[in-house]
């Protein structure tokens, strides 16, 4: 039995790569080998929707489109990551934060063994 | 009546609104002990908390006792006072309750909004990253080109890693920075680091608030950065780190952040120049010093809330 998660990616990565919108029973069709009852596509369409990732039209049946393409997703993610809203420095620690062309040479440079570099031991009490 | 105690606790609330904060964010040797100064950053913003509520406690409930426990007592059961009740009395009670419920509930507030914010990321990478693509199991390879590395914290904790930064990085440089995204994880960095932000919400007027949140911020990455050394080996990991970081830094697409950066590259120049030339770990004795002082800072404030006031 596949996970949750692994079903989200599944069905995602169907409706990526579909021209149009789907059914969920045209999912089900799809995904045939998997045997997938209907109710739990519907459970994983539902999921998806709560987070945001999919929309549905008010035809009969409901037919369901991603909100954005993955690669939209990818980028508002990583627009978080290097963005400095406040809600961000709290949410996730990243590794280092950027910093501007000029500071990035004065980097470089403490790295080659320029200036600086031993300021901090020197200046230490 | 308890005037003594008020106006010591106020005292110390105005010691831990400027000077103290102002003091420890200029020291130099918080970069040679980062945990001890952690601690005394914790230490500043509860005592600092504690006292100015305490103060406003200690003067507002002054006519129904002699010791804030016994007049807060009187005063919840509803007891006359035994001297009599001026506006000021009335002004301070209110200040004391308004500024309680705000840091309270901007710290709360705070936490349910990282929490979303976390479980978003999480959603997101879930859905776009397929689980056990590299080597360590928890470690997530997001499809950009920026070098970016970060931790998601929480109960089921992510490390991702972005294509670019495994495509500028070699394998011991990578090692680095996974152990100093683990380092984060395990010691719970974004809990000490969460009241600052929180508090730098709450109290934007309050200079202090600003440099107790940057202060923490930067310490909290030097203490991944020694607590990831020991982890690692090979001839230099403190230059391997060092590489790392430089690389990751100033390949990002050239972002700046809001902070304020000094000349001198601000908190990752400082990162830098501490790993290539570290400076002597704090002495023994210094770094009791300091611990016990954070200790002392938070019981000053306690005892004189619990005794009874000295007139």
């Amino acid at each position: 039995m596949a996970s949750l998660g692994e079903l989200e990616r599944t069905l995602m990565d169907r409706l990526w790569a579909a021209p149009g919108p789907v059914s969920a029973t045209e999912l089900q069709q799809q995904l045939a080998d998997r045997g997938l009852a209907l109710t739990t596509v519907h459970t994983v369409l539902s999921r998806l929707e709560q987070k945001g990732f999919l929309v549905h039209d008010e035809r009969r049946p409901r037919r369901f489109t991603p909100r954005a393409t993955r690669e939209a997703h990818a980028a508002e993610l990583m627009h978080e990551v290097l963005g400095q809203a406040g809600d961000r420095q709290a949410a996730l620690a990243r590794f280092v934060g950027s910093v501007d062309a000029e500071d990035a040479a004065m980097l470089r440079a403490l790295l080659a063994g320029g200036d600086g570099a031993g300021s901090d031991a020197a200046g230490a009490r | 009546m308890l005037p003594a105690t008020a106006l010591a606790l106020g005292v110390l609330a105005a010691l831990l609104a400027w000077p103290v904060p102002a003091a420890l964010a200029r020291a130099r040797w918080p970069r040679r002990d980062p945990l001890a100064a952690l601690v005394c950053w914790q230490a500043i913003g509860l005592a600092g908390g504690l006292s100015i509520i305490g103060a406003l406690l200690v003067h507002g409930l002054a006519p129904w006792g002699h010791s804030l426990p016994e007049a807060w007592w009187h005063w919840v059961t509803w007891q006359p006072s035994t001297e009599p009740v001026r506006g000021d009395h009335w002004v301070a009670q209110t200040l004391a309750a308004v500024l309680a419920v705000e840091l309270l509930g901007v710290l709360a507030l705070s936490g349910v909004r990282t929490a979303r914010t976390r479980r978003r990321h999480r959603a997101l990478l879930e859905l776009l990253v397929r689980p056990g693509e590299s080597a360590a199991e928890e470690t997530l390879l997001l499809d950009h080109p920026a070098p970016v590395a970060f931790c998601i914290p929480g109960a089921r904790p992510l490390l991702v890693l972005s294509s670019g930064m495994v495509a500028e990085l070699d394998g011991a440089q990578l090692d680095a920075v996974v152990a100093h995204e683990r380092a984060h994880l395990r010691e719970h960095h974004h809990l000490l680091l969460l009241p600052f932000v929180a508090w730098r919400a709450a109290l934007p007027v309050l200079p202090a608030a600003d440099r107790a949140h940057d202060g923490v911020r930067d310490l909290v990455e030097m203490r991944a950065d020694d607590v990831a050394l020991r982890s690692l080996s090979g001839p230099d990991p403190r230059r391997t780190l060092a590489v790392a970081i430089v690389a990751a830094a100033g390949g990002a697409g050239g972002q700046v952040p809001d902070g304020a950066l000094a000349v001198t590259g601000g908190p990752v120049a400082v990162r830098v120049r501490r790993l290539l030339a570290p400076a002597d770990p704090l002495p023994a004795r210094a770094r009791w010093a300091a611990l016990s002082s954070a200790v002392a800072l938070l019981f000053v404030p306690t005892l004189l809330l619990l005794l009874p006031a000295v007139v």
